[in-house]
């Protein structure tokens, strides 16, 4: 049974759809959560997600984007959380602070989740050039491989970047 | 024991959150999307009788109940509507009867399939039989005062019979809910309600000439309230501590 | 000690299904064995308060249950699973693990959340809100657990929980016990002999209304030899027991 009718299911007052939702969806929300936020916020902002999609469900368009839709509301359960817990001591990369605190962490989750759609060998790229910012050189003599390659693989990660933030997931 | 969660013990993902009991995630949200949301009746009776648990035990009765309900509507409908047009007061001499047998049905053992789990509930199968009884007997006081009412306009002392078929109503439900309680059995219960009240309906006929004799005469009042209170006083002897299901 | 019991008895007319046990427990999982009419569902029936002993004391959780109150309060502290469950073909498995929940006076604002965790815990989530007229006898009898467990009692008396449970459930049942056993005291009467092995941290075997032994089930599997019927050495030992017990009192043992 895929996404779309299960939710419509839901919308119809189905538990066991939820259920299934639940059981396909919530480790990898709970893992793109996970990067920014701590364990016991995660279960919290979780739990208010299906709650809110139990009661939302009516309101999706069934247009094979589930993940999208839960994500998206994933993300306001986590600012709503955030805003009302108050400032939050959290490391940042620079440039990535924009706007309140609250949307600043979940544009972080959307990273997080984006990052991990790269292969290993990409994200030590993007780690290494962007995060640490090494020069293509130190990196290429840092992972062992040659710099071309190097260039290759941070072309490709700013391409995963810009489809992953910039798309619906 | 539940497989809610879907992650593998070695995938990097799971590893991540590994810290998050997804269970306990899951065991909230089906918390509140299981949840009953009990009726206005229900939070009502919930905050007279201070007792949440004890109100949705009244509104849920063991299944004979319901039929018992529909079965006094039709009775004492049918009554009235006799009762209008020949002028016996039907309805009087009908309520206490139908009464005993619901209040009958109010006890336990036989009616209710989880007898045994319940003699161990903190909230007391006495206190819910209590309430249980109580409820019965309103309902039907309610319903014999509407079929009266509906049925006694015009008639000269109607007050007598509006009323008068209270007291010994309360005596042959008391002497039913004893009978039910010591015998352990509902169907004895409503037996002896209905055979006692017929034994003295017909008594007071014979020994008056009158059928409504057995409620109108003041002269029964105390006699039936002595029944009544001795009857009680057996009935809670009887249930004072909690006695299972018969092996 | 949740339960401390002496001298305590039970007649039923002319016969005497407990005579004179004495038990005492604490958190950890008992297994009450014996052969029918041993006398076990008497005895669980008096810890569940469901029957008054006919003679002999019994504190369970500390309290007295032949007075009012502390019945009242052992009774919020407790889950009872008789043998035969009964239940409300009308109702769905969550009406019916919460109508119990309130029966045993929980505070309703808890009742959802313990509710939920039940039903998830015997792994009838998959079920919640089907009538209970639709499930098996293995099903129905999960429900029975759920509603035991649901107030997450200090004393959880079974009696024959196991029946109608498939191997997979049973072995998933066992580690339920397991699990509730490192709080609570947990009594659970059964003819399986491999359910107590498996779960149980002790076990009271009795025959005839009295305890005849008392202690672990490697200790009673030791009770056993080659000679003694039996499958398993748990098996023999049960047996043995019973033979030797049986003996000492046709011998002419004390009363």
């Amino acid at each position: 049974m895929d996404d779309d009718t299960l939710i419509a299911r839901i919308a119809d007052g189905d538990d066991m759809a939820l259920r299934e939702l639940f059981g396909r969806h919530a480790p990898w929300l709970a893992t793109r959560l996970r990067a920014v936020l701590p364990a016991a916020d995660v279960e919290d902002v979780l739990q208010e997600t299906f709650l809110a999609a139990w009661r939302g469900a009516r309101g999706y368009r069934p247009e094979g984007a589930a993940g999208g839709w839960l994500w998206g509301i994933a993300r306001r359960q986590a600012a709503l959380l955030l805003r009302r817990r108050g400032p939050v001591a959290l490391v940042l990369p620079d440039g990535l602070a924009v706007g309140d605190e609250a949307d600043s962490v979940v544009t972080r989750a959307d990273l997080a989740g984006a990052l991990a759609a790269l292969e290993p060998a990409e994200r030590e790229v993007w780690r290494l050039m962007y995060e640490e910012d090494r020069p293509v050189a130190e990196v290429a003599e840092l992972t062992g491989v040659p710099a071309g390659t190097v260039k290759s693989r941070a072309h490709r990660v700013r391409r995963v970047l810009r489809a992953g933030l910039g798309g619906t997931r | 024991m539940s497989g809610i969660d879907g992650s593998r013990p070695g995938d990097p993902a799971s590893d991540l959150i590994s810290d998050i009991d997804l269970g306990r995630v899951w065991t909230g949200v089906a918390a509140e999307v299981w949840r009953r949301h009990p009726g206005r009746l229900e939070r009502l009776a919930g905050r007279l009788l201070r007792s949440p648990g004890l109100a949705r035990a009244l509104l849920t009765t063991p299944s004979l109940l319901v039929p018992w309900l529909i079965a006094t509507v039709v009775v004492l409908a049918a009554g009235a509507v006799v009762t209008l047009s020949t002028g016996q007061p039907l309805v009087a001499l009908l309520a206490p009867g139908v009464a005993a047998a619901g209040i009958a049905y109010s006890y336990g053992p036989g009616v209710d399939p989880a007898w045994e789990l319940s003699c161990s509930m903190a909230i007391s199968d006495r206190m819910v039989l209590l309430v249980r009884a109580l409820a019965v007997f309103a309902v039907n006081a309610v319903l014999g005062l509407a079929a009266t009412a509906f049925a006694g306009a015009g008639q000269t002392a109607a007050g007598d019979v509006t009323f008068g078929w209270l007291v010994p109503m309360t005596a042959v439900c008391a002497l039913s809910l004893a009978v039910a309680t010591l015998a352990r059995s509902a169907s004895a219960g409503a037996a002896a309600g209905m055979a006692g009240w017929a034994i003295t309906v017909l008594s007071s006929r014979v020994a008056s000439g009158q059928f409504t004799a057995a409620v109108t005469r003041a002269a029964l009042v105390i006699p039936y309230l002595i029944v009544a209170a001795g009857c009680a006083a057996a009935a809670a002897y009887a249930t004072r501590i909690p006695r299972g299901t018969p092996l | 000690m949740n339960v401390e019991i002496t001298n305590l008895a039970r007649r039923f007319g002319r016969n005497q299904a407990v005579a004179g046990v004495d038990l005492e427990a604490g958190p950890g999982v008992l297994g009450l064995l014996g052969p029918n009419g041993a006398g076990k569902t008497s005895l669980l029936r008096m810890m569940a308060t469901v029957i008054p002993p006919s003679s002999g004391t019994m504190r369970l959780l500390g309290r007295d249950p032949g007075a009012h109150e502390p019945r009242r309060e052992i009774r919020r502290r407790l889950g009872y699973l008789p043998q035969a469950l009964g239940y409300y073909p009308g109702f769905t498995v969550v009406e019916f693990v919460e109508y119990f929940a309130l029966l045993k006076d929980m505070p309703s604002a808890r009742v959802p959340a313990a509710v939920a965790e039940a039903v998830e815990r015997v792994d009838l989530g998959a079920k919640a809100k089907a009538k209970l007229r639709t499930l098996s006898g293995g099903m129905l009898r999960r429900v029975g657990i759920a509603q035991a467990i649901v107030n997450n009692p200090e004393l959880l008396l079974l009696d024959e929980p196991t029946a109608g449970l498939d191997p997979e459930q049973r072995v998933q049942f066992r580690a339920l016990l397991r699990d509730l056993g490192q709080h609570a005291t947990v009594v659970v009467s059964t003819h399986l002999v491999e359910d107590v092995g498996a779960a149980c941290t002790e076990v009271a075997l009795m025959d005839a209304g009295r305890v005849v032994f008392r202690g672990t089930p490697a200790d009673l599997a030791a009770l056993g030899t080659d000679r003694d019927t039996g499958d398993a050495p748990l098996e023999r030992g049960y047996t043995a027991a019973l033979t030797r017990a049986r003996s000492l009192t046709r011998a002419g043992g004390q009363s």
